[in-house]
């Protein structure tokens, strides 16, 4: 959808802000820019919509040139959404909202009509579409800015730290309102932040800087997380990755048991056949307590469960939709050490220990560092045929790193900057 | 242009410009003493100002000629009308600067030295008015080259200054007064400015030099706030 | 007697107000050397600061300007036009266009300069050619400076219409320099009150002006005014 072909920008005193960047961004697909400060990912973003002009290289949208097209023109096929807003202070919100749609020439009902859906859509009350953008709260102002960038339903958004300016409880229901948005309108979103977990969080694809305008790894951000090209990229992306990475994995392969799992009306002597060290009292489905075997010896074997003090159940995880993640964060707050998975009406499905997470986890993993080891594979192949077309560089020392995925600069070519 | 009229005519070129410098400075700093309480108050009691911006704003639209001829009853044909008439112009400049330069000093700089047990009056004094300082000078500066230049008008009721020149140049129809005059009162501007700035540099020994400060002086406006 | 009372005493003169040269009569000839210097003047130095304000290019040029203006003595710089170019239309007209333009450029430029980067930023990248966004987005949001610069150059040519009565022009200053040549108070009272009432209604008609053409979303921020 979109494709820059080894673009570089250059400015008059010599700093070099983007560095023969070769990126393709899929239709359809939300791709996040991360990196530390200065690292050129904004003057990436800046690049697509030509408010600033790379010095060489070119940038294809939908295949065509975007140097072809009037630039006013290419822009108002583009939403935009920038970190301060920038919304018309002088104008209403739904003039606002409306600003694209009466540029390209619609009469102004039609455009405010549109603004007022918009509204809607962000979740915000219409009434609010007569307002003032002073008026109102930095969380709604920034609600406002995606619903402008939207009005004229253009198929790409490009986001310039979007959310960096507004507290995190506020940041995290945008981030989320950008999902849910995504799984309906499918717009090609190319995001640029220099948080990490936000870019994990929002991105299908992640394309992490290095300091000086390259890549160092285009990737999924499970990939980013779990095979990491270099200490670059796993310091940038944090300590806990390993857990961080099984969000990704789905809890659906995990196995249950069902044992310890009796109901409020069990009696103590049935709990204590069962042999678990830990007996689930559920009640009606629902998940009532843990009690420990040790105390079911305080009571007489026909006691019923419901008459025995329980702990508390900790967190419960959705089996199927929830991650390993969730599952494993279950089992850690349960008193028992074993994880409930409840389904969607919120019955008790079974349990986890943590050897049935440790064996998902594990298969979880193998499945996909064979999927990194293929993608890397044919990386590698993609990237040989471009090292015989292009002039012969030497390459790195081992060449240490593996090819990465999709086509950044490989290392060989960096020795070819002046 | 004959230039040897310069050299000729020395004492009273030297007498007009020393007047014209007098009715310059003088009336810039009697509204900074004024200015300085009033604003003071002005940025602590935010009720307080608009008011008195709007009377500032009236006596500011007053032209100059019409308000020395005002003050021509009470205080004669001298030197006094003119300076009272400039202190409250240099007033209406000077008094929103300090107002602008007391309201920029962050709050959190203002909240750290309460916080650490200045009085609001210490505060004040060694805390606000010093980071003030360039604005306030940035004012004083508008007015006293404003001054220089009005100063000139008071030769029309007979109060002696550079403008003399421009007068005395007309009716003999002697270019050369004029010119000198006209020279003297812009050089005569500039260096109270360039004067002023060093009194600015000299009192903000921590203000980074040139660019940044020129960004920070547009920040806050150096004139007057509008209604 | 006061100033008041002198003023009011010849104001109220009947014969003052028939004939020539009478009160209605340099009234209306002072709003005409007013306003069309001032109508020339704006016509030249808005669309200018605008055009520096968008561009940024000049800027610091323009802001020096500014410094250097207040530094001209109008009525020296009116009499040296006199003693070159006669007492003529273009003598007193020449100096009072080109003095009023630096308020209006600077206030202009400083408007449309000032405006918020990432509005500007938003409205490039929406779409909005140059012209757009000068029109549609820029230019509203400077109007509060723009107008008070209108203002400034309005009060001022008010005032150096008055001065410029010395090298011959009418108006209202005709009263105050003829009555300082004939030593009386009088008319030098009257004419010097006229022109304070038209400055401040000047001051008034900007407020309501201000008023019906600034738009309502902007009534709600602070307006900081760069003026003389």
């Amino acid at each position: 959808m979109i494709t820059f072909e080894a673009v570089t920008k250059r400015y008059p005193d010599g700093t070099v802000a983007v560095d023969a960047l070769d990126l393709e961004v899929p239709a359809g697909k939300t791709v996040v820019l991360v990196g530390p400060s200065g690292c050129g990912k904004t003057t990436t973003l800046r690049m697509v919509n030509r408010l600033v002009e790379p010095t060489e290289g070119r940038i294809l949208l939908d295949g065509r040139d975007i140097r072809e097209q009037n630039p006013a023109r290419l822009r108002r096929g583009i939403g935009y959404v920038i970190q301060q807003t920038g919304l018309f202070p002088h104008r209403t919100v739904e003039d606002n909202i409306a600003t694209v749609p009466v540029l390209s020439g619609w009469p102004r009902a039609k455009a405010r009509a549109r603004a007022r859906e918009l509204l809607t859509l962000i979740g915000l009350d219409p009434a609010l579409a007569r307002r003032y953008p002073h008026q109102l709260s930095g969380g709604q102002q920034q609600r406002i800015g995606v619903a402008r960038a939207l009005a004229a339903d253009p198929p790409v958004l490009l986001m310039d730290e979007p959310f960096s300016a507004v507290d995190p409880v506020v940041r995290g229901s945008l981030q989320d309102q950008l999902i849910g948005l995504q799984t309906e309108l499918h717009k090609t979103v190319v995001l640029v932040t220099h948080d990490i977990e936000e870019a994990i969080k929002v991105g299908d694809l992640v394309a992490l800087y290095r300091p000086h305008g390259t890549i160092a790894q285009f990737a999924p951000p499970e990939r980013l997380l779990g095979d990491p090209v270099d200490d670059y990229v796993a310091g940038f992306v944090g300590f806990d990755r390993g857990i961080r990475r099984l969000s990704f994995f789905a809890s659906a392969g995990l196995s249950l048991k069902t044992a310890p799992v009796l109901g409020a009306g069990a009696t103590v002597a049935r709990a204590q056949d069962t042999g678990e060290p830990w007996i689930l009292v559920v009640n009606d489905g629902k998940a009532r307590g843990w009690i420990p075997s040790d105390r079911l010896g305080d009571y007489p074997g026909d006691t019923p469960l419901r008459q025995v003090p329980a702990d508390g159940v900790g967190h419960t995880f959705a089996v199927g939709t929830d991650s390993l993640r969730a599952a494993l964060d279950a089992a850690v707050l349960s008193p028992a050490g074993e994880a409930v998975g409840v389904d969607a009406a919120g019955q008790v499905v079974g349990v986890a220990t943590f050897d049935q997470l440790r064996a998902a986890i594990q298969a979880a993993d193998a499945a996909d560092t064979a999927e990194a080891a293929a993608a890397r594979a044919a990386a590698a192949a993609d990237n040989s045929k471009k090292q015989d077309a292009a002039p012969a560089e030497e390459a790195e020392e081992g060449a240490p790193h593996p090819a990465r995925e999709a086509s950044p600069v490989p290392d060989s070519h960096r020795g070819a900057q002046p | 242009m004959m230039w040897s009229w310069i050299p000729q005519n020395w004492s009273l070129i030297w007498n007009l410009t020393w007047e014209n410098a007098k009715l310059g400075v003088l009336p810039a700093l009697y509204g900074l003493v004024i200015s300085l309480p009033l604003g003071i108050v002005a940025a602590r009691w935010r009720w307080f100002y608009p008011p008195v911006l709007t009377v500032v704003n009236v006596l500011y639209a007053i032209p100059s000629l019409a308000l020395f001829i005002a003050l021509i009853p009470a205080f004669g044909l001298t030197d006094t009308t003119v300076i009272i008439a400039l202190t409250v112009f240099s007033l209406c400049v000077i008094l929103p600067n300090v107002v602008a330069g007391l309201r920029a000093v962050p709050a959190p700089i203002r909240q750290a030295a309460t916080a650490m047990g200045y009085s609001a009056l210490r505060r004040l004094v060694t805390v606000e008015l010093p980071l003030a300082i360039p604005v306030i000078i940035a004012g004083l500066r508008v007015a006293v080259v404003s001054n220089i230049s009005l100063a000139s008008l008071g030769q029309l009721i007979g109060v002696s200054s550079l403008g003399y020149l421009f007068i005395d140049g007309l009716q003999r129809d002697f270019p050369t007064e004029i010119y000198v005059g006209l020279v003297l009162i812009i050089v005569l501007a500039l260096v109270c400015d360039l004067i002023l700035v060093g009194v600015r540099r000299a009192l903000t020994p921590w203000e980074p030099r040139r660019e940044r400060r020129e960004r920070q002086e547009r920040a806050v406006p150096a004139r007057r706030l509008a209604a | 007697m006061s100033f008041f009372s002198w003023a009011w005493d010849w104001i109220t003169q009947s014969a003052n107000w028939h004939g020539s040269g009478s009160i209605p009569q340099q009234i209306v000839a002072h709003l005409g050397y007013s306003a069309l210097p001032l109508l020339i003047a704006s016509l030249i130095a808005v669309p200018a600061g605008v055009a520096i304000g968008h561009t940024g290019r000049g800027g610091v040029l323009v802001v020096n300007l500014a410094n250097g203006w207040r530094a001209i003595p109008t009525l020296g710089l009116l009499i040296l036009l006199a003693v070159f170019l006669g007492f003529s239309f273009v003598t007193w007209l020449l100096p009072l266009v080109v003095l009023a333009i630096p308020p209006i450029l600077v206030n202009a430029y400083e408007g449309v300069a000032g405006v918020d980067h990432g509005v500007k930023d938003a409205a490039k990248g929406m779409g909005m050619t140059p012209w757009q966004q000068v029109t549609r987005v820029e230019v509203p949001i400077a109007l509060p400076l723009i107008l008070v610069g209108l203002r400034t150059g309005a009060i001022f040519v008010v005032a150096t219409a008055t001065i410029a009565a010395y090298i011959g022009l009418g108006g209202l200053g005709r009263f105050i320099i003829d009555g300082l040549a004939s030593d009386q108070y009088g008319p030098v009272a009257g004419g010097a009150l006229l022109v304070v009432v038209l400055a401040v209604l000047v001051l008034a008609l900007f407020a309501l002006l201000s008023r019906l053409v600034v738009p309502a979303g902007l009534r709600g921020q602070s307006k900081l005014g760069r003026t003389e």
